[in-house]
């Protein structure tokens, strides 16, 4: 508790409008957020749909630039998107011309890493993700689950300080996205990398998570942060725990009023 | 099911690659008809026995060999021109709007003028010789491959630019390993038709602004009134343009391996 807090990422105060070419002023998709977020902790972004979890994570990659406000990695403003800051895409965004091999390897040979070496670097890596033997695949040749975690070892490869993943296994089905949540739990207690992790899933949320950060809409902004108090690594059996229900519903009775109002279920009151 | 289905199969697919071939087969058959009880003059229209025998000397003396290959020749340099031309410009002009906004609406008064409509200032500036003619080619084959590669640049995913700039890819890298490769299942068709369309015009250039060729070839032969020569001469326009097209989609079945089914990403 008592010990220096060792920040990677600050958002500062970050406003985000997006003009909208319509005659009204555009939309604000976020509003007044302040963050810190921890190296190697694994952050996760919780909200409904349209709370501007996206547009943060776009902001902290450095694809978009705040309206106003500010983001600093350690230290100095994110200028744009880098590669200590690399992003796991909701569709995944592998690059349909190569193969899996050499979707890995795109990240080092951006560094100027000899092919030899990162040929090597890619196959320890796919072995990580499990997808030896899947090397000189196309990504359309194999399975959803099989495209994120291919996604997930191109992401990791150029050794990023921060990996931002938005919605990873929203597109899966339901038992894909449970064995990726363990297998994410995984690689994020072996490599100690910080991740933040956007999610509109409680279970996944209390699943994955060191904090949960609940957002909230209209406009969207940072409304509390949850701890998880749970042990790493995660494992499946957790998910029966009484503090893994309890932190649950806890989180289901804070975010209720905001999807019934994404429903348009404003009717009757809570 | 067993032998006799998978015979059946066969034999139908074989009727199937039949039935292809009826049709311009009773056309030549009529023809030949038409010609032998003299419906039709065989001057105006020389019958198939006639063009087969045409074009077996034609190509014994070396004659048609050597005209295609000039023409073949003219397309293919012109048809590179365009090639690189068009696929930068599309780039620079897809990647860059404030540059586009400028060049755009002098691409599209130009692009309706017919390329035949150049041949008089291409014979001024360049004489006769091949010059006119790639220059005629050119003017042709630019504009598809440009539209397209245009398109292609400006439909870009920008997840996936996204995902390879984090990923620390620089500018050369982008255009290379990205950019490019996203375009080319569209920027390839583009390519194809330009190059048909540049065997027409290099055809075309050749009845006016040339001294070998096949369009020279039939014009000449029209002067000498030597119809079975043109139409021989026509013939051969059309198997060539056809072999390539042909040689086009093969190449692009090769090149992009990926598109081979299944959705993006
Ligand atoms: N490029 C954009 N242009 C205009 N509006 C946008 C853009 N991106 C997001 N928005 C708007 O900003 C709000 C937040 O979007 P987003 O960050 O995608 O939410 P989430 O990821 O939480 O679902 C939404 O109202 C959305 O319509
Ligand atoms: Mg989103």
């Amino acid at each position: 508790m008592s010990e220096r807090k060792d920040v990677q990422i600050s958002v500062r105060d970050v406003a985000k409008r997006f003009d909208s070419r319509g005659a009204d002023e555009g939309i604000t998709a976020l509003s007044a957020v302040n963050l810190e977020i921890l190296r190697g902790e694994f952050l996760v972004l919780l909200g409904p749909s349209g709370c501007g979890k996206s547009t943060l994570l776009n902001l902290i990659a450095g694809f978009l630039k705040p309206s106003s406000g500010s983001i600093l990695h350690d230290g100095a403003a994110v200028a744009g998107p880098d590669r200590r800051r690399t992003v796991v895409f909701q569709e995944y965004a592998l690059f349909p011309w190569m193969t899996v091999q050499q979707n890995v390897e795109f990240g080092l040979k951006a560094q100027g890493m000899p092919q030899r070496e990162r040929r090597g670097v890619a196959r320890d890596l796919l072995s990580v993700v499990r997808l030896s033997g899947f090397e000189d695949r196309y990504p359309h040749e194999i399975s959803g689950g099989m495209k994120q975690r291919a996604a997930i070892a191109r992401a990791i490869a150029p050794s990023p300080d921060i990996l931002l993943m938005d919605e990873p296994f929203g597109a899966l089905d339901a038992q894909t996205r449970v064995l990726l949540q363990e297998e994410i739990a995984r690689i994020s207690a072996e490599t100690g990398k910080t991740i933040v992790f956007v999610t509109h899933s409680i279970d996944e949320a209390v699943f994955l998570g060191d904090r949960i950060v609940v957002m909230s809409s209209r406009p969207g902004r940072v409304r509390e942060i949850y701890p998880v108090e749970l042990a790493r690594p995660r494992v499946a059996a957790m998910r029966v725990d009484a503090a893994f229900r309890d932190l649950v519903d806890k989180l289901w009775t804070s975010l209720r009023p905001d999807w019934r109002a994404e429903t348009g279920d404003v009717a009757q009151p809570a | 099911m067993g032998d006799r289905g998978i015979n059946a199969m066969k034999l139908t697919r074989l009727s199937g690659s039949f039935r292809r071939f009826i049709g311009i087969g009773l056309l030549i058959v009529a023809w030949q008809a038409l010609a032998t009880f003299n419906v039709i003059n065989p001057f105006l229209l020389p019958p198939p026995s006639r063009l087969v025998a045409t074009f077996w000397d034609m190509l014994i003396d070396g004659s048609l060999l050597i005209h295609a290959a000039s023409s073949l020749e003219r397309v293919v340099v012109g048809f590179a021109a365009a090639a690189a031309i068009g696929t930068v410009l599309g780039v620079v002009l897809g990647w860059w709007p404030a540059i586009s906004e400028q060049l755009i609406p002098v691409v599209e008064a130009v692009r309706p003028i017919p390329p035949i409509a150049w041949t008089p200032l291409a014979i001024l500036w360049f004489g006769i010789g091949n010059a006119p003619s790639y220059f005629l080619v050119f003017i042709g084959a630019v504009f598809p491959v440009f539209i397209n590669t245009f398109a292609a640049v400006r439909g870009l995913d920008r997840t996936q630019v996204n995902a390879a700039l984090c990923l620390g890819a620089g500018p050369r890298l982008l255009i290379t390993d990205v950019v490019v490769p996203a375009s080319l299942p569209v920027i390839f068709p583009g390519l194809r038709i330009a190059l048909g369309v540049g065997w027409m015009c290099v055809v075309a250039a050749e009845l006016i602004a040339a001294q070998s060729g096949l369009g020279y070839l039939i014009q000449q032969s029209r002067m000498l009134l030597q119809t079975q020569v043109v139409l021989t001469g026509m013939i051969t326009i059309g198997m060539i343009g056809f072999a390539m097209n042909a040689g086009m989609v093969w190449l692009e079945r090769r090149l992009i391996p990926w598109k081979a089914g299944g959705p993006r990403s």
